[in-house]
């Protein structure tokens, strides 16, 4: 292995002190001269007319400077489906549609005014369940929608996903074995810490600036963009500044009403208009995790490996459209590819309803069908009479398959994983004994190395360095908690030869930062990282250049440590960075040393069958639980906790660990405690007292096993782990609780309600 | 939030004339930790919030002669306070478990009974060690027994212009022994989905249970005894039956509702569990 000085060190966070002393500036902080304060008016129905509204009392308050509604505003519609708008007229679809919006000189004046906002509405029948929503004659909830061959009005949205490989009906007929149920996945919450938040304001050419707590701060841009194009600014620009993001994993992947709402204002208003969500509005008007409802069947030979799998799905879009409408499309990744499985069907239907819609959360839908697999995995291996250990490894991928949607897997360290977990949770020993403790473990694939879901999978970087040797990473990543900015200097200061505290990583503004696709598909480590690492190759070249003149050496005799630049033959020849830098600044004819690069990983878009080298390189993992169910309560207790994941490289161990135990933390909520409560489309949880996540005192001791791969194609070899954490997580606890007690509980959160109910059931 | 003035009282007299001075337009405040997540809800929205924390004595512990906890003592003084913890061991535990530590250094005693949760964390090893409430009003003082203070949910028999001073513990019984569990989703900052206390006073030649308090919270309109129950222990050795009995007894003297913390059928059955595992545990039986 290369000796690294700056790679595979624990370094804190960069703005670690910044956060945990409050200087960090959150979108909480964030205040601009003039400022007013934008607060929303929500239905209080889930499907009705609107028939009247009279806003004339909540314009005469003092403060209040200006109120909007659907029928005083320009008509945007947004997310990809362009089924959305800022301001709902007409009709209302759920209890999160926007209704009315005020901005006031203070946000108590804004409440104040919602308050005296009169709407009145006809109320109409809803529906809340996909698959009544799917039948004929089912209620519409967007009349003018028109779907399936024939376009007729239909409540199922044009997106057929289907991914069909091999032959599953003949797989099925030959196998030994065949396994088949249902599960169900249900809504829950990022729980960002820092709420939802955004200020915009127009200059006086119409030009907008934003500050938001985005992920994706190009694509943002040009949904604001054509925002104002919509609003007859056509050509005006949109600057996006980030501020310090309080948590994202996906919800910030989508540009929101609220935000329009607040262009709207400040353009009507000509004065900067921050809104804030409270937490209530932080559970019911911001997008959760996609719920699904899962029909799986998989089958395998007498000894053991995988026939077929076939998955049908029904997922609730909920009464408009974000991303949660795609995640079949990262599904179908562990659908196709978790273990050798050479025949292969999934279908897939998104069904608009009257509930909440649903957005990106780390996994991206992979948890949701992990779930499903990996719990049925553990029954088919019982059917087989072969032990789930067994099971795994006898059908875990391996380096240089081919997988049935067209996966190349280059690296591929899970049957490591799943071995260092064995060992761990000391398997043969303490499986199968159903006294009440029991064992499990669970495995995952995702994308490792970007994924092309754009035409693009790109970012860029730019570098320059200054007089005293201080590098100036200018980035396209979004650094949201995560650990970009850290990851990123230590890349770079490694190629450079410099220290970490010598680069400044830039990655806030759009005016000033090159493109990116965003943070997501736990890509920004490895395309960021490769676009960072590519410009400071470029970066170092010109130095070695500038050197060459001063210290009379060639420049491929030259090299760069510890801030020196120094020769390779002759250890006399060297100059401090800043020095030869200052030299080239103060001659005549100088030059600046500096670069950009431009990464876009060799990866492809899916095909029209959705097959496609999604990655260059996948990332995998298992994890292992011990648990203790109590019989009489239903109680579950996570006694151990093992998660290994295949990483590539770990950059920074710290970092990345932090990462395993955040996502295993999320999936344990997931698995036991963690639910977004509708009762006929409204939430009635909206807030932590009734929302489970766990706290500190509940998350039991994480270990995570990194297991290095070193592949090529990564930065330092390194590949994502921002999702994969949380991906494994509740079928590895599913599958102890059934080691433990001998019930397989098939809807999350796994309460001990269920089990106590499915433990009656089982002694009936 | 609407808008509210605050004032802070130095005097228990201050404070009584400024509630009868403002009537249904004050609202006490205490450690403020129920009373502003209400007014953040909208299902208070007092003009005046009168402080406590001002009032000199309200935070005291006195054990000389009658065991007196002043209604602003806060659940942390509580949890660490060696006298309580000796004597009132199941008070500790009950005020250990509340909230978080943040919470529990600002929220009190008197709160948490003054809010009347049916889940209310302290009020099932109060209503075991048959303490007595001393409300104070410009007029009187009267001293309530607890069943006789909590009247539904939110609801006491503390009157409009009444301050809850202290609470009155009685020294139980010698060879007294108990057990407070709380059965929640977390392991901080939960509401129980049922609590359950029990004090037991058993004969320590014949280990026969002479006297026997059981408390139920969160599975009625408000925390109650469960006195039937309390029974069939009394004047009985306690064996695996009978424990078991006492469950299924405790069963039917509570009447639990389904709400989004559990359904009444949960709930029921984890009185039965959590009845016979604390009175296990009070006498040190083993755990089957
Ligand atoms: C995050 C969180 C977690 C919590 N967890 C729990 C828990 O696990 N278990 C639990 O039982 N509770 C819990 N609570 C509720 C609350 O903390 C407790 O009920 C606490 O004891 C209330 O005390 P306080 O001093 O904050 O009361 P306050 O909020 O100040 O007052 C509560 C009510 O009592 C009245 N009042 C207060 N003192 C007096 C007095 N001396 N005389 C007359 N009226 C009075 C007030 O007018 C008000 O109506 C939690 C609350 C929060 C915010």
């Amino acid at each position: 292995m290369q000796d690294f000085i700056n790679i595979g060190k624990r370094i804190p966070k960069m703005d670690a002190e910044d956060k945990v002393t409050g200087k960090a500036v959150y979108i909480q902080d964030l205040k601009v001269p003039g400022m007013l304060w934008g607060k929303i008016l929500y239905s209080p129905h889930p499907h009705a007319r609107i028939l009247n509204m009279d806003t004339s009392a909540a314009e005469r308050l003092p403060g209040v400077k200006a109120v909007l509604t659907g029928y005083n505003t320009p008509l945007i519609k947004f997310g990809f489906y362009k089924d959305n708008m800022p301001l709902k007229a007409n009709k209302v679809c759920s209890y999160r549609d926007e209704v009315a919006a005020v901005a006031a000189t203070d946000p108590d004046i804004a409440e104040e005014a919602l308050g005296l906002i009169r709407v009145e509405y006809e109320i109409l029948p809803a529906i809340f369940d996909p698959e009544d929503a799917m039948k004929e004659g089912a209620l519409l909830i967007h009349e003018e929608h028109l779907g399936g061959k024939e376009k007729k009005p239909t409540n199922i949205l044009n997106l057929p996903w289907r991914l069909v490989a091999g032959d599953v009906d003949e797989a099925r007929k030959n196998s030994a074995h065949v396994a088949e149920d249902r599960f169900k996945l249900t809504w829950v919450n990022h729980c960002c810490m820092g709420t939802s938040g955004c200020v915009a304001r127009f200059d006086l050419r119409n030009n907008l600036t934003i500050y938001s707590n985005t992920q994706i701060p190009a694509l943002a841009q040009r949904d604001y963009t054509e925002a104002l194009a919509a609003m007859g600014l056509e050509g005006k620009k949109a600057r996006v500044i980030k501020t310090t993001i309080g948590g994202a994993f996906g919800s910030k992947l989508d540009t929101y009403a609220y935000e329009y709402i607040a262009i709207l204002l400040a353009y009507k208003t000509r004065k900067p208009v921050k809104i804030i969500f409270t937490r209530e509005e932080e559970f019911f008007a911001t997008s959760p995790r996609q719920p699904a409802v899962i029909d799986i069947a998989q089958g395998c030979t007498k000894d053991g490996t995988f026939t077929f799998r076939d998955v049908r799905m029904v997922l609730d879009n909920g009464a408009y459209t974000s991303w949660g409408a795609t995640t079949p499309s990262v599904m179908m990744m562990p659908i196709s590819s978790l273990y050798k499985v050479p025949n292969v069907r999934y279908v897939a239907k998104c069904v608009y309803t009257n509930n909440t819609y649903s957005q990106a959360f780390r996994g991206y839908g992979n948890p949701q069908a992990t779930f499903a697999i990996e719990s049925q995995i553990d029954a088919l291996a019982e059917m087989a009479g072969i032990d789930p250990l067994d099971f795994r490894m006898r059908n875990a991928n391996t380096p240089g398959e081919v997988t049935p949607q067209h996966f190349n897997i280059t690296t591929c360290g899970l049957r490591e994983c799943i071995d260092v977990v064995a060992q761990k949770l000391d398997w043969r020993q303490n499986r199968g004994k159903r006294d009440g403790r029991g064992i499990g473990m669970a495995s995952m694939i995702h994308v490792g190395g970007g994924a092309r879901v754009y035409k693009s999978d790109g970012c860029g970087t730019i570098i320059k360095i200054d007089d005293f040797g201080t590098v100036n990473v200018i980035t396209g990543a979004t650094d949201m908690g995560q650990g970009a900015d850290t990851v990123i200097a230590q890349i770079v200061a490694e190629e450079l030869g410099v220290r970490v505290e010598d680069v400044i990583v830039t990655h806030t503004d759009t005016d000033i930062c090159p493109w990116d696709v965003g943070a997501h598909a736990s890509r920004t480590t490895f395309v960021a990282g490769n676009s960072a690492r590519g410009a400071s190759k470029k970066v170092k070249e010109q130095l070695l250049e500038v050197a060459s003149r001063s210290l009379g050496e060639n420049p491929e005799n030259l090299d760069i440590r510890d801030r020196t630049i120094f020769s390779k033959l002759d250890p006399e020849k060297k100059s401090p960075l800043g020095k030869i830098l200052r030299a080239s600044h103060y001659t005549a004819g100088g030059r600046m040393v500096m670069a950009e690069h431009f990464y876009d990983p060799p990866n492809e878009n899916l095909d029209r069958e959705f097959k496609g080298n999604l990655s260059v390189t996948y990332a995998y993992g298992t994890h292992g639980v011990e648990v203790e169910v109590d019989k009489e309560t239903g109680q579950v207790k996570i006694l151990k906790y093992v998660a290994a994941h295949d990483v590539g490289r770990a950059i920074n161990p710290m970092l990345l660990e932090g990462q395993v135990y955040g996502g295993a933390a999320m999936g344990i909520g997931y698995a036991l405690t963690e639910q977004l409560i509708l009762k006929n489309g409204k939430v009635i949880n909206p807030d932590f007292r009734d929302y489970k996540i766990l706290t500190a005192a509940d998350v039991p001791n994480i270990e995570a096993v990194v297991i290095e791969t070193d592949d090529p194609s990564g930065p330092f070899g390194a590949k994502g782990i921002g999702e994969p954490g949380l991906v494994p997580t509740a079928p590895a606890i599913a599958n102890a609780i059934y080691d433990a007690v001998g019930v397989r509980i098939k809807e999350l959160p796994i309460t001990p309600e269920k089990v106590l109910a499915a433990l009656k059931e089982k002694t009936k | 939030m609407k808008k509210f003035d605050y004032l802070k009282p130095h005097t228990l007299e201050e404070a009584l004339s400024l509630l009868s001075q403002y009537g249904d337009k004050a609202r006490l405040i205490a450690g403020g930790t129920d009373a502003i997540v209400m007014n953040k809800q909208k299902k208070i929205s007092p003009d005046v919030l009168i402080s406590l924390q001002g009032i000199q004595g309200l935070d005291q512990i006195e054990s000389n002669g009658t065991f007196k906890i002043g209604a602003l003592v806060t659940h942390r003084t509580i949890e660490q306070s060696e006298r309580i913890k000796k004597r009132f061991p199941l008070l500790a535990e009950a005020s250990s478990v509340l909230g978080s530590v943040q919470i529990r250094n600002v929220a009190t005693l008197g709160g948490n009974l003054c809010t009347a949760s049916p889940s209310a964390e302290t009020a099932p090893s109060l209503l075991v060690y048959e303490a007595e409430v001393l409300l104070v009003s410009r007029m009187e003082e009267r001293r309530l027994s607890l069943p006789s203070f909590f009247l539904g949910p939110g609801e006491t028999a503390l009157d409009k212009k009444e301050i809850l001073k202290e609470i009155i513990l009685p020294s139980p019984p010698p060879n007294s022994l108990g057990a407070y569990l709380k059965l929640g989703r977390r392991k901080s900052v939960d509401l129980s989905v049922v609590n359950v206390a029990v004090l037991l006073t058993l004969d320590p030649k014949t280990g026969i249970c002479e006297r026997a308090r059981i408390a139920l919270g969160a599975v009625a309109p408000t925390p109650l005894r469960a006195k039937e129950t309390e029974k069939i222990l009394e004047g009985n050795l306690l064996d695996e039956r009978l424990i078991i009995r006492a469950g299924d007894w405790a069963k039917q003297e509570c009447s639990p509702i389904t709400d989004i913390r559990g359904s009444a059928e949960y709930r029921r059955e984890m009185v039965a569990v959590l009845v016979a595992k604390a009175i296990k545990q009070s006498v040190k039986l083993p755990r089957k």
